[in-house]
């Protein structure tokens, strides 16, 4: 009897070993797509968290993918399927691009997007007075015909350098935002020139900081400054 | 011998079995209903109609945004409600979590109308005509009820007619969307033919002719809108270039025009309910009085049946129901939709209350029987609203408020149970922060709630009142807005103030749109239209902007021995923000996957 069920166990243990030997004769997902996103105004374009994508259209499937751009303007998937894709950047503050470009994308795949932003931030300065800190800057804009109203602009303040929108700290960003509600071409010199202060910052401590300007297009997507350090002496 | 027996036995049996087992194949099978079963009475018709009404999209208390119409288990969480994102209340979701939708895609339901369609005509002679026309009737509103909930979500759908043939080409049967205008036609017309042939009356649950023009004004002013504030504000792309989102401008005047009509079709066959001269207990009341003349299409519920609902069990603190827990709390921002709150003084402190209680005092009835009040009572227990004690207060209410918690001088606690010099610090209906089944605003739900049922009752699939799916008082506001949209001020003005008088509150002398919409807002608070609302005036991306909303704290003021009650944020302080693109839901990817002609998807999905 044990002999029996010893020559079972050997029979099923060899159909185990023995079943599904059969390999996957498609690649995994091994190609690569990676590169920048680039402000017609020279540099990459600021962007932030959940705004600009590379959306990618893979040719003959449906459901389309995106790849987020980093906080410094730049995007990168690796975990791609070597195949020929529609690719767009979409979803952030700038003039919005039509054209798809179809690219093949294999292994080690670079391509870099140019883009128009709607608002470039220029002249940004930064003073500290005890705990307020003082930010200046201009908003200007590469074409202003036609330009989504601007909704407002803040600062983004967060403690690590990834800064921006859903990575700040509200009470020293959001609640500090500054209501526009005007359309570029209204705008005085005045309002193009803004001053915002963050009034209680924590002594002792360095922060990140940078400003964005929020425009009405179809994602209420902001332009951003760079990112300024800061470092609150202690008292 | 016994084994000749024993095989002759097994012989016979064998060829026994064998014979006769083979006789019966070809008949119908016994466990489904054939067309002539269903359709040779009508009480068979009516058993295939159950379940048709069954799963009509119906957004009633068990309705969950993101998950759909919930039925058998978990359908108890009433409290995953879409007024938990739109600033009614304040819930469970962690933003505005319903965008997404769940992925409606009724054409099964559909198919069972189709078929429905398709073969009364042929059963004229057991059914008669007057029968056939009117079930016929019936089909047309429940085909619009069904392409209703797809159109409101998507905007323009494939408009399947008749049952396709599953043994067709693939060509045929992978249909491509039509235009949202088309759609929301579509509508349109299968509710006037629904009017036209259905009766006057019908058996409470089911429609009658006026279910389906009182529909149509809803489903007309949704489509007025889309093409009013569409097609200012909206997300570009190429199913919008295609009509299969959006309704040209110049359609507006039309659709408002339609919902007026609609609207004031019903006049003199329904009316408010107005059966209680004390206008608290009446408004409380037209939520849970059968037979109310305000009625107009109703869902019903059963324990027996366990369809049931658990309103009141999740409504209400557990210190009130047997069992269960609430987790969805009206904001101070609604409350304040009727005007601020009397509860600071003109030097900006706060007002000191020998009781909670009298801060009701001279509030609209309307709003006393919607919200539940610190100090009002439900089954023989009071709202004892407390957040927590300050041992003393001076100051302004604006300052306080401001200060960080942790300079703030007031004493909280963990649990009911923890007294300061004898005294309760928070009450045993909250506020807390400890977590969410206890109000974090102050204020608690009474629209629906039972008051009658006693404790011990209140339970989990317990709650038996119907869902009043359309009310005339719903009608009224719909006249109203489509004639203050036509320019029409003194109707609008009229079916306002008509509200306004049931409701007790003071009437308007003159009217704009803002009012009307506000009177909207107040009149249909926590049923389920606000978010639709929001989503067809095109605004939900302005008040829905990285929102956060308000509760009104009580608190004890131990050396005064008085309560004062500050306006704070609500105590999980969550941020809700509502995308663009969100105006319609993305056509679901495993629909695409089976129909690639449903592309282009909807803008920015």
């Amino acid at each position: 009897m044990k002999k029996l069920i010893s020559n079972f166990l050997v029979v099923a243990a060899i159909l185990t070993i023995s079943a599904c030997t059969k390999t996957d004769n498609y690649d995994g997902p091994n190609a690569s797509f990676q590169g920048n996103i680039l402000s017609s105004a020279g540099g990459n374009l600021q962007t932030s968290s959940g705004s600009t994508q590379i959306k990618l259209q893979q040719i003959g499937w449906t459901t389309p993918q995106t790849i987020p751009s980093k906080f410094d303007g730049t995007f990168e998937d690796t975990k791609l399927f070597k195949s020929a894709y529609k690719v767009v950047p979409t979803n952030g503050a700038f003039w919005p691009v039509t054209d798809t470009i179809v690219v093949n994308i294999a292994q080690g795949t670079k391509h870099d997007f140019t883009v128009t932003p709607y608002i470039i931030i220029k002249n940004l300065t930064t003073s500290l007075s005890g705990t307020t800190l003082t930010i200046k800057y201009n908003i200007t804009a590469p074409i202003a015909a036609g330009l989504p109203t601007i909704k407002d602009t803040q600062p983004y303040v967060n403690t690590t350098k990834l800064v921006g929108a859903g990575a700040s700290i509200r009470d020293f960003s959001d609640v500090n935002s500054v209501t526009i509600n005007k359309n570029f071409t209204d705008m005085s010199d005045a309002d193009k020139s803004v001053t915002l202060t963050v009034p209680n910052l924590l002594p002792g401590r360095t922060f990140y900081v940078r400003v964005g300007v929020r425009l009405s297009d179809s994602f209420n997507s902001s332009n951003f400054s760079e990112i300024v350090q800061i470092d609150v002496p202690k008292s | 011998m016994k084994s000749i027996n024993k095989l002759i036995i097994a012989i016979s049996i064998t060829v026994g079995a064998t014979v006769t087992s083979c006789q019966k194949l070809n008949i119908p099978p016994t466990n489904i209903f054939t067309p002539d079963v269903i359709y040779s009475s009508e009480a068979g018709v009516k058993s295939f109609l159950a379940t048709i009404y069954q799963n009509l999209p119906i957004e009633d208390f068990k309705y969950r945004p993101d998950q759909g119409f919930k039925t058998g288990s978990n359908d108890w969480e009433n409290f995953y409600n879409s007024a938990g994102v739109t600033g009614e209340e304040v819930g469970p979701w962690g933003g505005v979590d319903i965008a997404g939708g769940f992925g409606y895609w009724p054409y099964g339901d559909i198919r069972n109308v189709n078929i429905l369609i398709s073969e009364l005509p042929k059963h004229v002679a057991t059914l008669t005509q007057p029968t056939v026309n009117a079930l016929l009737g019936e089909a047309h509103f429940l085909r619009a009820y069904y392409y209703f909930g797809l159109a409101k979500r998507y905007g323009g759908v494939p408009l399947i007619k008749e049952p396709q043939d599953p043994a067709a080409p693939l060509s045929t049967l992978q249909v491509h969307r039509n235009k949202e205008q088309e759609t929301w036609d579509f509508i349109g017309s299968e509710l006037d033919l629904g009017y036209q042939m259905m009766p006057e009356a019908s058996d409470a649950g089911r429609a009658n002719k006026y279910a389906a023009i009182a529909l149509k004004s809803r489903v007309m002013l949704y489509a007025a809108c889309i093409a009013k504030y569409g097609s200012v504000n909206f997300v570009d792309g190429p199913a919008r270039a295609a009509g299969l989102v959006g309704i040209p401008a110049d359609q507006a005047t039309k659709y408002f025009q339609a919902a007026y009509d609609a609207a004031k079709t019903l006049e003199g066959h329904y009316s408010l309910y107005n059966a209680n001269s004390d206008k608290v207990q009446n408004y409380v009341d037209l939520f849970l009085k059968s037979g109310s003349p305000e009625n107009i299409f109703i869902k019903q519920y059963s324990i027996a049946n366990h369809t049931a609902h658990s309103w009141d069990a999740t409504m209400s603190p557990r210190y009130m129901t047997a069992n269960a827990l609430s987790r969805s709390y009206p904001t101070l921002d609604l409350v304040q939709l009727w005007g601020n709150l009397s509860v600071t003084n003109d030097d900006g402190t706060p007002k000191r209350f020998d009781n909670r209680a009298d801060l009701m005092q001279g509030l609209e009835p309307r709003l006393l029987a919607t919200v539940y009040f610190p100090g009002a009572t439900l089954r023989g227990l009071t709202f004892d609203m407390q957040r927590g004690i300050y041992p003393s207060f001076s100051g302004t209410a604006a300052a306080e408020v401001a200060k960080q918690p942790n300079s703030r001088s007031y004493v909280l606690a963990g649990d009911t149970k923890t007294l300061y010099q004898g005294r309760q610090i928070i009450g045993f209906t909250g506020p807390w922060t400890g977590g969410d089944e206890l109000t974090r605003t102050g204020f608690y739900v009474r629209k629906y709630v039972d008051y009658n049922k006693p404790q011990a009752a209140v339970d989990l699939n317990r709650s038996e009142q119907p869902w009043i799916d359309l009310r005339y008082g719903e009608i009224l506001l719909n006249r109203a807005e489509a004639a203050i949209e036509l320019g029409n001020t003194t109707d609008a003005l009229t079916s306002i103030n008509q509200l306004r008088t049931r409701a007790g509150a003071t009437l308007y002398s003159s009217i704009d749109l803002t009012k009307v919409r506000n009177e909207r807002r107040m009149e249909l608070a926590f049923e389920n239209q606000y978010y639709w609302d929001l989503k067809r005036w095109r605004t939900a991306d302005v008040v829905l902007d990285r929102a956060h909303f308000k509760g009104l704290m009580p608190y004890y003021v131990f050396n005064e021995n008085k309560y004062i009650f500050l306006a704070e944020p609500e105590l999980f302080n969550r941020e809700y923000t509502f995308q663009k693109q969100f105006y319609y839901e993305g056509i679901p990817g495993g629909e695409i996957g089976k129909n690639p002609n449903l592309l282009p998807n909807n803008p920015n999905y």
